[in-house]
């Protein structure tokens, strides 16, 4: 082996490796939040009435925080309302819990024709979704919990309806 | 009448000139695999950063408070407030905030909004002078790409001159919750 030949093997050896540990970075650095809290958690919905999240578990669980301030939000929720008729039956639960006052969620949630659970966090569901995940404390964020209550996805923004499909049906 | 392709020097060779790359794209790949999470995922601003707030004295009754906006956020106009932290003593005449960019939301109707930079006059009323303001600035603005955040409140402190303009400090932008 000439050692031009060496020294190419070494440098392949030592970029293989670092790919490797690239890509491992890459997919395996962030860990998932504990649902735990979100799940021990009773809020009151719209009408007044306190609704426990545990209620839900073995469920599919996607909780969105949102608020009837934030367009973003407003946009995406006719997918959650699509997802909710399409797969309720199979299995899923959407639970909205809004950082705003009852009147407004309840007025919002009447317009549009909600068709699961829309919670009142008020702005304390800010820090509540901060430990979930939520780093830079903003709205839509999105979380889907497995059936067995762990955090399978998190999402600041708005959830792309697509990719948002093929979690489900993958949980379900 | 056929020609035979005719050929002086060597042919080339493709595998042997692939081999010789090979470390190299693979370090290039490595180098990608490390920054292609950084690439995929432009992480936003926090509030603070995206809306800076800043004040200084213009004159022994006038605070000019700015914002500056970074490059794809914008601000409401209707959710900019302006209040004096109570232990100034004084208060603030209710600006009149320039015109915003007018846009019609699908959702909110007509809305104006801020970006690059807001700049407002604040007068001053029953204020001592000489001591220090501690100015609150309200606001509440949107990304681009597709978030928005909560109301935040920050702070500047600014000494109103006996008469004429002094440079004012900003203070570490302080977030609160509306309630």
């Amino acid at each position: 082996m000439t050692p031009r030949l060496r020294n190419r093997l070494i440098i392949g050896a030592a970029a293989a490796l670092a790919l490797t540990a690239g890509i491992g970075v890459a997919v395996f650095d962030r860990t998932p939040p504990d649902a735990t809290a979100l799940l021990a958690l009773s809020l009151p919905d719209a009408s007044g009435q306190a609704q426990q999240l545990a209620q839900w578990r073995g469920k599919v669980l996607v909780v969105n925080f949102w608020a009837t301030w934030c367009a973003p939000c407003r946009e995406e929720m006719p997918d959650f309302i699509r997802a909710q008729t399409e797969y309720g039956g199979k299995g899923l639960q959407v639970v909205g819990i809004a950082v705003d006052n009852a009147d407004k969620v309840q007025q919002f949630a009447h317009e549009l024709g909600l068709n699961y659970p829309a919670l009142i966090g008020g702005y304390g569901a800010m820090d509540l979704s901060k430990g979930l995940g939520n780093t830079l404390v903003a709205l839509p964020f999105t979380l889907i919990l497995d059936r067995q209550g762990k955090v399978a996805y998190t999402h600041l923004g708005q959830v792309k309806a697509d990719k948002f499909r093929d979690i489900i049906v993958k949980l379900l | 009448m056929d020609f035979q392709p005719t050929c002086s020097g060597s042919p080339p060779k493709p595998r042997r000139r692939l081999i010789e790359a090979g470390p190299w794209l693979l370090a290039l790949g490595a180098v990608l695999a490390f920054a292609m999470p950084a690439l995929a995922q432009v992480t936003p601003l926090p509030p603070d950063k995206a809306f800076r707030f800043s004040a200084r004295a213009v004159d022994a009754q006038t605070v000019e408070a700015r914002f500056t906006i970074a490059d794809g956020y914008y601000l409401y106009r209707d959710k900019i407030h302006f209040a004096l932290d109570p232990a100034s003593g004084g208060a603030l005449s209710t600006p009149a905030l320039p015109a915003g960019k007018i846009k019609q939301d699908e959702f909110f109707g007509r809305v104006e909004t801020y970006r690059g930079s807001m700049t407002v006059n604040l007068a001053v009323k029953n204020f001592s002078p000489g001591k220090t303001l501690v100015i609150r600035a309200e606001s509440q603005g949107c990304a681009d790409v597709g978030i928005c955040y909560p109301p935040t409140t920050q702070t500047a402190t600014v000494a109103l001159p006996a008469g004429s303009v002094v440079p004012a400090t900003d203070e570490a932008p302080k977030k609160t919750w509306f309630n």
